[in-house]
């Protein structure tokens, strides 16, 4: 377990994700936009045949056919450091001429990144050759390697799997879409931002890179919800005349409902840590509700960051809208019932922290 | 004691700074001389100058994902957590490295 837990396959998943994020963000708001005006996307772009609404499609289209290409970079420098950039784009490249798409450039990042550590650690040069170490040597064989693995013992498989993917999502009627995006707004909303999230982002987004927008627009709108639906739940709560927030608590509210409103769930996160069960609950139920009408209605955001900004980006912007308000209702209704009146005494009681998890420590 | 510190999450926009927000009180209410600084989506903030970490006794890294620079704490003791961990534990976590600096 410790061993897994070294080499952290996750972290170098999150590293690239983190580079990742800006792109599909300025990109999809390029394609988005082009798009909405009547622009397309196109392979080239014919001198004096395109309007502004095509460049910009067309802008947006080639960063998001790239994202392969990017987690690839990402992953491969995230384990090798500089050396990985150069095989980790040409074998993210190679996973997009295969067809093998997404998925396909997540296991090419893997692959190219520990292809350079070994060839970094085995490959033994004299030393007049140690300058080409970094420009020729790791860049070609690493790559030479990685993308014939890509190209003749993966990629097809992949390349298969996804598609199978593709079409078992496309196809999923009313009912499976309730239970999928229930369960997909359960998750997300459940740890506010943190490894669970996390984890369903990076698999949502695998989706998205393959053209189904759904899933993830489920789990941004219900980050985006869940903070509207904490600042709803103390006026809900006033209405039963019961007060829920202490008044730290409602100070962080006044900066957490705006941060939720563009998509970051992350400023909640204080008053949850001060009653994590009955926030939690509350949110999931809020989260499942939220996940399920997305996916019903077929909000379909192409951008996935940015709370409203991603409504007018959806061939349906009120769909989006109903799934945000709704799920925030329910989330504030949820909160005000399940929450404790706060009274003047526990007002002021500091809570205990949690206690660390040895585990979670690593002391170099 | 004094400690220095990066912290950097995975999208880069908000645990990154609730952790480094939470460390540095956790720190000061500790009495120790504390800085952290942050690699966010933005880039590098607040950065360690050479004389704070030459100085430091002890480094906390607070990352979900690689951290720029992590070669300027070749030698020093690290500790190094999730973001996770800093922003639910602060101050148990500078306990741990007090006890580690010991």
């Amino acid at each position: 377990m410790s061993n897994i837990k070294k080499i952290n396959l996750k972290g170098h998943l999150l590293t690239a994700i983190s580079y990742l994020i800006p792109i599909v963000c300025g990109a999809g708001f390029l394609i988005a936009i082009g798009m909405a005006f009547g622009g397309t996307s196109q392979g080239t772009l014919v001198q004096g045949e395109f309007s502004i609404w095509d460049a910009l499609a067309t802008m947006g289209g080639a960063g998001l056919g790239l994202l392969p290409v990017v987690i690839a970079t990402g992953i491969s420098y995230s384990i090798a450091g500089k050396p990985g950039i150069a095989p980790g784009f040409i074998i993210g490249l190679t996973a997009n001429a295969i067809g093998a798409g997404f998925i396909g450039g997540i296991l090419g990042g893997y692959l190219s990144g520990y292809l350079a550590v070994a060839v970094l650690k085995y490959f033994k040069v004299p030393k007049w050759a140690k300058g080409l170490m970094p420009t020729l040597i790791i860049p070609f064989f690493t790559s030479i390697i990685g993308g014939l693995i890509m190209v003749y013992i993966i990629g097809i498989p992949i390349a298969a799997l996804t598609a199978l993917l593709t079409n078992a999502l496309n196809g999923l009627g009313s009912s499976s879409l309730l239970v999928f995006g229930g369960i997909i707004g359960l998750l997300s909303g459940i740890d506010f931002g943190g490894p669970i999230n996390k984890t369903v982002f990076a698999f949502v987004l695998t989706i998205q890179a393959e053209g189904i927008n759904g899933p993830i627009t489920a789990l941004q709108l219900v980050n985006t919800a869940t903070p509207i639906g904490f600042g709803l739940a103390y006026f809900i709560a006033k209405l039963f005349g019961k007060n829920i927030y202490t008044p730290v608590e409602t100070e962080a509210l006044k900066s957490a409902v705006p941060m939720g409103v563009v998509n970051i769930v992350e400023g909640v996160i204080p008053i949850v840590m001060n009653d994590i069960v009955r926030c939690v609950t509350a949110v999931a139920i809020g989260g499942a509700v939220g996940g399920a009408i997305t996916m019903v209605l077929g909000a379909d955001a192409t951008v996935p960051f940015g709370g409203v900004f991603m409504l007018p980006t959806m061939s349906q912007p009120w769909t989006g809208a109903v799934a945000i308000l709704v799920n925030a209702l329910v989330t504030g209704l949820a909160l005000a019932v399940l929450k404790k009146n706060v009274s003047k005494e526990e007002e002021r009681a500091e809570v205990e922290e949690e206690d660390i998890d040895l585990d979670d420590i690593q002391i170099l | 004691m004094k400690i220095v510190g990066v912290a950097a999450c995975t999208v880069g926009i908000a645990h990154t700074y609730i952790a480094q927000e939470k460390l540095e009180n956790a720190g000061k209410k500790a009495g120790h001389d504390i800085h952290i600084e942050t690699q966010g989506t933005i880039g590098t903030e607040n950065e360690l100058t050479q004389k704070q970490i030459d100085e430091a006794d002890i480094v906390i890294l607070a990352a979900d994902v690689k951290i720029a620079g992590r070669e300027r704490f070749e030698g020093k003791r690290i500790i190094q957590v999730k973001t996770e961990t800093a922003v639910k534990s602060p101050n148990k976590l500078i306990e741990k490295a007090a006890e580690v600096v010991k």
